[in-house]
């Protein structure tokens, strides 16, 4: 199953990247304006929209100009992906836009390590098979998002509609930056870019205080992330003297060299630090264990932007960093086992909270925290491919579970309960909405057949594979099992059984009504939500649920055949697909000229006797001498094949137990048979429910002693530095009353002091020169 | 001979122009008299073009006939000083462009009265009593003197050029309004230049006496050659010392508030540009001929002995000016902006403040002066010199232009009163939009806040005292900037968040709208210089080459 490689595409590949990034760069020519236009199309129109919030438009003008922009960009995107990365082989190319950022400066004598005096950052775009797949499914996404979201916001027709596809559209530009970026900067820029846009929509409903403490939140948690992403990128500047990939990566092949041959003693300890720091970045992005906090409350945002921006697109960008710099991450032998732990463990604590969630798109944001965990793993145990498979067909199958859910919130006036929902497939005029959920939920709970099971099963195959993740696979195997139980839960408790239903609080069904403030699982949001109801004097309950219309029901349809088609991205194109057939080629492939030098052929065998905790080498190595590992096996028998099965059986599993539990018997909405299994579990559920409690602990190990850490400097601010200030200030002041007299007005008074001055100063230069 | 002329070509115009405006200006014709200020204007424009266009720029070895010497690397093929040989292109484009800035705001300055009781047919135009040929004519006069200096390569020359830049000054101050404060400061002015002019002279004699030529290449040579005597250094230093009258730097800064008050405001903004650029262009003049290759210890008093001794009064040993020179640029640098911004923090009077912050300004440039040349914009003191003359005097140029273009009514005597204490300038924001937002704009920037072109300018002064060694100098200059933002910050917020009592009338707008537009001009200046300052400061670095003493070879003497 593993020939990934085969000697005859070693030696097709060019001699360097550098040089093939080059070579399509001179083979294009000039910019090539219809790459430029895919970012140039979302930028232009947010300034439009911006502009209609400025005319005061009501209409839904700044929706179609947002669905328009966008398709244009996806068209765009697909004409570049089918004109230079459809064939087997591709190169990366760079488009150039501009210059962006050149600064430089004396280079110094004495400087330790390379010697560099220049910062460049261009405004350009680096294009190779991961980011234009990456930009197809952004972009894709977007635009039907965008029609989805032109209906899901129509209550807030005006001022905040424009608002809001402002934001979303800049989100777009960003993230096409982050993603196309030709250099660390760039990817800075939109990284932050996309940081700013998803605090604006998730304080979307800003009058709402749990919405801006939420966006609030996910702001400070990634910028604890940035941190580590910036240090990292100075870092990678300090030590290679560059941020641009082509060059960078060019500069670390001596390091990658060294790596390969085991010989990680001799790579400087603040060229390791690099992944380490990245990797800070991608867990705050990517809401990963310590981090992953912001992302269940970032549902406060309006469901459109919970699917795109929190599911589908900007949270994968630190799947996307690492992809994108994974030559660095060789680099250390701790970073990737790292990254694997985190990304299991993360996966495995948000899919016990998701179980014990009553609220159907928190359940909906833990389940794509833990899928982000299978990402990282799937990069972790050096299975890039299955990694980035996992990225593209859990976009499509979350975004269409968010929309969903996200449907039937707005036509159950913001319920969200999954104790307050049922049988909602029987309604009328709900069964698009019902087969949606149904074909999501299999993908994420990896059903045989479906995409998202073949994307699992690459990631949990080669966790048994490589050496030394088994544990790491047995994790895996275990959330996919939970995973499989609490989306049925969801499935089964709300779209299937008894037709029994309450509303929400929030009804719009008047002309005026507004879609925030979404009920909670937890009192506090509840109680927010019904204040709200009442400011709005909106107290009835006897409204009917209202059933999606035709832009929600289309792009539900059509999400739901993509999703089920992505199935076939598995079946053509190669070995693991077409998928893995792009990542291959890319900087996180194994194909990628980078992990094919010949200098790897003549390198020493890794020595047995060093004794490196990880299992980064001596992979590393096997795979670029292009042999096959077979260090691990499950029961026996080659993990590849056996995961077939034992995946298959485990989702099987869980969604039978999910069927026994929820469905099976059910004549209410509030009550299943797992409320009598609740006692027999103790405290436990109530702790997953309280999400084992990791955000008090938080708010004790970190808010708590800042906040008597503030009110300490506070104290010295006002006295000690206040002061202090004022002595300063008043220094300057006692000085000039002091000279001022010198100011007589008079003339011989001056006369006298520039002859006075002129001696003194004369006589100090003879008195030194003597 | 047309060859040589060329260089001269900018001052050759402006000369014929102050002709021409002196006679137009006598005219008994309202549309001749005023178009004199039209023709100053464009000869100014015009002189500055020139200067870029035509000054001949070459490279090779050439033989300038008027000093019998051969340029190993001069760009100039027949004449002009080739310590700075690349100055004069720069120096006069910038002289010009500022120079232009800060004719607008002079519209009305003189004649006002007298003007307007001939258009009332109340008098009839009695030359006599007229001064605005004069008035214009040495504002030229003074325009030329300063692009003389940027071609100097004589101290006989640079003296009569630098004479020639102040003496319409003193004129120009004293009739700039017919109050006797102006006459007080024309005259005070004129005395204590006199003074400051005495000086130098008296230093440049002691260097002619030192080296025995008054030909600044040959002094550059026979300093670099013979190394550099007593004599010499003495005549160095007093020259400096003198020269400090010019840029206003202590200890001979005394005069600058009284007669930037005196004067009125579209006057003082002259004075704070031309006499300084003067001054700044003839230290940069005698610093290049000593020469920044000089070897010495750090500073500190503990060394100072030590240093003295040690150090190798040759050129070529070290990257500083000789340590005595060094020294007293040191002291001088530090008390002048010192000095300066203590006292600005004191004033409530606007023309006081921004002359006391024009002598702080002088202080700042001088760490460039010390810091020398370098290889690149942000390293190179000189280059940093020029660039901050250019921002300065736009700047500069905007805040007195706003206090031209204002007026409080007018006096007994009908004359009008100007805009004094930063009370007058409460609420301007509100009540005249475009002068408020151009103090804002102008008193942010000379403030250095980034990113406005202050801050641009600023910036490479203090990369080039730290590329230079001059940690102190430099840690003074930004405790000074921090000073300066005690009274800048006043400045700007004053007529932005201030509001004016509603008894109080908003101060009126000059019945000359070239003083608005000069205003105005000055801050849109402001704004896209700090946009495209790269540009401008690629310019000033080029400008800034210093040709190493030991370039300059005689040819037989």
């Amino acid at each position: 199953m593993l020939n990934l490689i085969q000697d005859t595409i070693v030696h097709t590949q060019p001699e360097s990247l550098g040089a093939a990034v080059e070579k399509a760069g001179h083979a294009h020519g000039q910019t090539d304006w219809s790459v430029a236009a895919i970012v140039a199309l979302p930028l232009l129109a947010c300034v439009l929209t911006g502009l209609c919030a400025a005319l005061r438009v009501k209409s839904k003008l700044p929706a179609w100009i947002t669905v328009a922009s966008l398709a244009g960009a996806f068209a765009l995107t697909l004409k570049t992906f089918a004109a230079h990365f459809m064939g087997a082989e591709s190169h990366p190319f760079v488009v150039h836009v501009f210059d962006w950022v050149t600064f430089s400066w004396a280079a110094d004598a004495h400087a330790q390590g390379p010697q560099t005096n220049e910062l460049a950052a261009n405004f350009a775009f680096y294009l190779d098979s991961l980011s234009a797949l990456w930009m197809l499914f952004v972009t894709g996404l977007a635009t039907l998002i965008a029609l989805y979201a032109s209906e899901y916001m129509s209550h807030d027709q005006g001022a905040g509609y424009c608002r809001f596809f402002a934001a979303f559209s800049l989100f777009v530009f960003s993230m096409a930056c982050l993603v196309m970026a030709d250099n660390l900067l760039l990817l800075y820029l939109g990284w932050e870019g996309v940081g700013l846009c998803s605090y604006l929509l998730i304080g979307y409903f800003y009058k709402k205080p749990s919405a801006v403490a939420a966006a609030k939140k996910a702001f400070i948690i990634n910028r604890i992330g940035d941190l580590f992403l910036a240090m990292g990128v100075m870092l990678i500047f300090v030590q290679f003297g560059t941020v641009e990939y082509s060059v960078l990566f060019e500069k670390a092949r001596p390091y990658i060299e060294l790596a390969r041959a085991g010989q990680f003693s001799q790579i400087p300890f603040l060229v390791k630090l690099i992944p380490c720091l990245l990797m800070g970045g991608a867990f705050g992005k990517s809401a990963q264990l310590p981090l992953y906090v912001w992302l269940p409350d970032a549902m406060e945002g309006p469901t459109p932007v919970s699917a795109l921006i929190h599911a589908a697109t900007m949270v994968t960008a630190g799947v996307f960093l690492i992809a994108r710099t994974y030559p660095l991450f060789l680099l250390s032998e701790i970073a990737l086992p790292v990254v694997a732990w985190v990304g299991a463990l993360t996966a495995l604590l948000s899919a016990t909270i998701g179980m014990a969630q009553f609220d159907i798109k928190r359940i909906m944001a833990y389940s794509t925290v833990s899928q982000l965990g299978y990402m990282f793993c799937g990069l972790a145990v050096l299975s890039p491919s299955g990694g980035v498979f996992h990225v593209v067909t859990h976009a499509f199958f979350k975004a269409l579970l968010f929309l969903c859910c996200g449907a039937v919130m707005h036509g159950f006036a913001g319920q969200l309960d999954l104790r307050k929902l049922s049988g909602v497939m029987k309604v009328p005029g709900w069964r698009i909405v019902g087969f949606g959920m149904l074909i999501g939920c299999l993908n994420l709970a990896g059903f045989p057949l479906t995409a998202g099971y073949f994307s699992k099963d690459m990631i949990l195959a080669e966790a048994f594979v490589t050496p030394g993740t088994a544990v790491i696979g047995w994790i895996l195997l275990i959330t996919a099992g939970l995973t499989a139980y609490y989306t049925f839960r969801v499935f089964f408790r709300v779209f299937v059984g008894p037709v029994a239903y309450e509303l929400g609080d929030e009804h719009h069904g008047a002309d005026h009504g507004h879609d925030d403030g979404h009920g909670h699982g937890d009192a506090h949001g509840h109680a927010q939500a019904k204040g709200h109801a009442d400011a709005h004097g909106h107290g009835g309950t006897h409204h009917e649920p209202h059933a999606p219309g035709w832009a929600i029901n289309t792009v539900l349809a059509t999400l739901a055949v993509l999703s089920l088609a992505a199935t076939g991205l598995y079946f053509v194109g190669g070995d693991h697909g077409a998928v893995a057939g792009l990542v291959d080629q890319s900087s996180a492939g194994f194909h990628s000229p980078l992990a094919h030098h010949g200098a790897a052929e003549g390198a020493p065998a890794h020595e047995a006797g060093h004794a490196v905790v990880s299992y980064v080498p001596e992979f590393v190595h096997a795979r670029a001498h292009g042999g096959e590992v077979h260090a691990g096996t499950i029961f026996g028998a080659d993990p590849h094949k056996a995961m077939y099965f034992i995946s298959a059986g485990v989702g099987a599993v869980g969604i039978f137990v999910a069927f026994w539990l929820h469905l099976a018997g059910r004549k209410s909405a509030a009550t299943s048979r797992a409320d009598a299994l609740l006692p027999a579990l103790g405290p436990i559920p109530g702790w997953a429910q309280g999400k084992w409690y990791v955000d008090e602990f938080y708010d004790f190990l970190v808010r708590k002693p800042l906040w008597v850490l503030s009110h300490i400097f506070y104290l010295i601010d006002s006295y000690l530095v206040d002061g202090l200030v004022d002595f300063i200030g008043a220094a300057p002041r006692a000085a000039g009353k002091v000279i001022r007299p010198s100011q007589s007005g008079e003339l011989h008074g001056y006369a006298l002091g520039m002859a006075g001055g002129l001696v003194i100063l004369i006589v100090i230069v003879a008195l030194v020169a003597t | 001979m047309t060859e040589r002329l060329a260089f001269l070509y900018p001052e050759i115009v402006l000369f014929v122009a102050t002709c021409v405006v002196m006679v137009l200006g006598l005219s008994r014709s309202l549309r001749a008299r005023k178009s004199s200020a039209v023709v100053a204007g464009v000869s100014v424009l015009l002189a500055g073009f020139l200067a870029v266009v035509s000054t001949p720029r070459g490279s090779g070895d050439a033989a300038c006939p008027l000093s019998g010497f051969v340029y190993s690397h001069a760009l100039t093929p027949a004449m002009g000083q080739v310590l700075l040989p690349e100055l004069a292109p720069y120096a006069k484009a910038v002289i010009a462009l500022v120079g232009a800035l800060l004719l607008l705001p002079m519209a009305g300055t003189v004649d006002r009265t007298d003007e307007a009781r001939i258009a009332a047919g109340k008098a009839g135009f009695d030359p006599l009593r007229s001064n605005r040929a004069e008035f214009y004519a040495f504002y030229l006069f003074s325009l030329t003197g300063l692009m003389l200096c940027a071609s100097a390569d004589n101290l006989i020359w640079l003296f009569l050029a630098l004479e020639l830049t102040s003496l319409p000054t003193y004129i120009m101050v004293a009739i700039s309004t017919s109050r006797n404060r102006s006459r007080e400061a024309g005259v005070k002015y004129f005395f204590l230049g006199a003074l400051g002019a005495a000086v130098f002279l008296y230093g440049f004699a002691l260097v002619y006496g030192g080296t025995g030529t008054t030909n600044l290449n040959a002094i550059a040579h026979s300093i670099s050659t013979g190394g550099l005597n007593t004599i010499t250094l003495l005549g160095v230093v007093v020259s400096l010392l003198g020269l400090c009258f010019k840029i206003a730097a202590a200890p001979m800064h005394f005069y600058t508030p009284d007669v930037y008050e005196g004067a009125a405001p579209q006057v003082s903004g002259f004075l704070a540009f031309v006499p300084k650029t003067a001054g700044f262009i003839a230290i940069l003049l005698l610093c290049a001929a000593v020469g920044w290759g000089y070897s010495h210890a750090d500073s500190g008093v503990g060394s100072l002995l030590h240093a003295v001794s040690a150090e190798p009064l040759v050129q070529g040993t070290g990257r500083r000016l000789p340590y005595l020179l060094w020294l007293m640029i040191w002291v001088v640098a530090a008390l002048t902006m010192t000095i300066g911004n203590v006292l600005a923090v004191l004033q409530r009077s606007v023309k006081r403040m921004l002359a006391y912050s024009s002598i702080a300004h002088s202080g700042y440039m001088l760490v460039g002066v010390l810091a020398g040349p370098g290889d690149s914009a942000s390293t190179s003191g000189v280059s940093a010199v020029l660039f901050y003359l250019l921002a300065y005097g736009v700047m500069n140029a905007g805040t007195f232009a706003v206090l031209a273009a204002l007026e409080r009514g007018t006096d007994s005597e009908g004359q009008p009163v100007e805009v004094e204490t930063l009370d007058d300038l409460r609420g301007l924001c509100a009540s005249h939009p475009l002068l408020g937002w151009t103090m804002v704009v102008c008193s942010l920037s000379l403030l250095g806040l980034p990113p406005l072109l202050g801050f641009f300018g600023k910036l490479p002064l203090f990369t080039s005292g730290i590329a230079a060694g001059q940690i102190t100098l430099v840690v003074v200059l930004g405790l000074n900037s921090a000073i300066a933002a005690f009274y800048y910050l006043r400045l700007a917020f004053t007529p932005l968040l201030e509001s004016r009592d509603e008894s109080e009338a908003p101060p009126a707008l000059a019945p000359f709208r070239s003083r608005m537009a000069g205003a105005v001009i000055a801050a849109v200046g402001v704004l896209v210089l700090s946009a495209i300052g790269g540009w401008a400061m690629g310019h000033a670095f080029d400008a800034a080459t210093v040709k190493g003493a030991g370039a300059i070879a005689p040819r037989g003497h």
